[in-house]
């Protein structure tokens, strides 16, 4: 009798496919508690789940902390998870709330201790960013922390990370056109955020 | 073939209907407003595909796989609370239960309190500073109490919270959220009002409508 796969093994192809056979026999195996399997899951979406809490939340440690949240939430609510939706969309949306209570998290902190000290440069944003930058990009990111929460994660999830509007709907439970017009709205405030910048 | 002016250039990139966007790319050519519009939207996006950065984070795993293990472990050993089995969830409403009775002894306490000790003769001034105290000591303990039954109905709430299955779950723990968000604006104002009896409502409708949103959540399958 051959030996099951090991959960990576399972995911090849995972990103283009991800209602296929490795997602959901790695739901399975995430199932039965086995730590490979998280493993597995780490290895598939570990980058793309950092990346996406770091364009949404603007700092390493909070991004890596929010991913770890991500690998909690998904051990305690795995039985939840009955595959309405593809198992990689359940994950970025259980990403998308820990993100979500990060910020709030962050908010409070401020509210009782004022504001946190302005960041050296290379600390936070830029620590994530290669050595040679395109000035848009930096532009763009430090206005990306100036749109709405709503508006961002949109973006984040389209512009930068290539979801397409029926995924980042089921995502985040809400219509593709409204997915579409958040969109709108963060490009267009981008725009806005960019000319202003330019000409000051 | 559709064709596109400059009034439907909204349209075109709110929606993103690939014939829209190729007619407002032909209305372009002979539109420099338009041409300009559509250049900058199209910068953006580009700009935005080289933000996807990644940074080696070697010890995240071996974090993440320490807290999976402590985590599993604390799910094998039998929780204090699990000792109780069913008495941990007779009823919904033991917890309102509870609250009254505690509010109901404290009144009476403070009521027994009065009678054994009738109150000296003191100043207008200094009696209405010490009804106010007395006053808001109490909304301040029944408060406490009334908190503390929410946060025992929250506890059970958690499972759902966490990983909400339907958009209605979803929905609550939004509302939920946005509801902890008022609460802690609101005592934060009290902090520094005590005193003003309109903070306190309000403060005390919020918690009701968190009382109501967790049943509600609690009896959603």
């Amino acid at each position: 009798m051959r030996e099951p796969h090991h959960p990576a093994e399972l995911l090849r192809g995972q990103a283009d496919d991800d209602r296929g056979l490795g997602d959901l026999e790695l739901a399975a195996a995430c199932r039965r508690g086995d730590v490979a399997a998280f493993e597995g899951l780490y290895h598939v979406h570990g980058a793309r789940l950092k990346r996406i809490a770091f364009n949404l939340l603007g700092n390493v440690n909070d991004a890596e902390d929010a991913v770890q949240e991500v690998f909690l939430r998904v051990y305690r609510g795995i039985d939840s998870f009955k595959g309405q939706s593809a198992f990689s969309t359940w994950i970025y949306r259980i990403l998308l709330n820990c993100c979500y209570d990060v910020r709030r998290r962050i908010a409070r902190r401020q509210e009782s201790s004022g504001p946190e000290p302005e960041s050296e440069p290379g600390t936070e944003r830029e620590a994530a960013a290669p050595v040679a930058d395109h000035p848009l990009r930096l532009a763009l990111e430090s206005c990306l922390a100036r749109l709405t929460s709503k508006h961002r994660e949109v973006f984040v999830l389209f512009e930068v990370e290539g979801f397409k509007h029926s995924e980042i709907a089921a995502m985040l439970n809400i219509s593709e056109t409204l997915s579409k017009n958040r969109l709108y709205e963060a490009k267009r405030h981008l725009r806005h955020l960019l000319g202003t910048r330019k000409e000051s | 073939m559709k064709t596109a002016d400059c009034k439907d250039r909204e349209r075109a990139l709110r929606e993103q209907d690939p014939e829209w966007v190729e007619a407002l790319e032909r209305h372009a050519e002979e539109c420099a407003i338009c041409a300009q519009e559509l250049r900058l939207w199209n910068t953006i996006s580009v700009a935005a595909r080289g933000m996807g950065r990644n940074w080696e984070s070697p010890g995240l795993w071996p974090r993440i796989e320490r807290a999976l293990t402590a985590e599993r472990e604390a799910g094998r050993r039998p929780r204090p609370w699990s000792l109780l089995g069913n008495l941990t969830i007779p009823s919904r409403h033991w917890q309102a239960t509870a609250a009254l009775v505690a509010a109901l002894a404290l009144s009476l306490w403070g009521a027994s309190r009065v009678l054994r000790h009738p109150p000296r003769p003191v100043s207008p001034e200094v009696e209405r500073r010490l009804l106010t105290e007395q006053a808001l000591h109490e909304i301040e303990k029944s408060e406490a109490t009334y908190v503390a039954s929410i946060q025992k109905l929250s506890a059970l709430a958690v499972p759902k919270i966490e990983s909400p299955k339907t958009p209605l779950l979803e929905s609550y723990r939004e509302k939920l959220l946005l509801l902890d968000e008022a609460i802690a604006d609101c005592r934060a104002q009290i902090a520094r009002n005590r005193a003003n009896p309109e903070l306190r409502e309000e403060l005390l409708s919020i918690y009701r409508e968190k009382q109501r949103t967790l049943e509600l959540l609690i009896r959603e399958e």
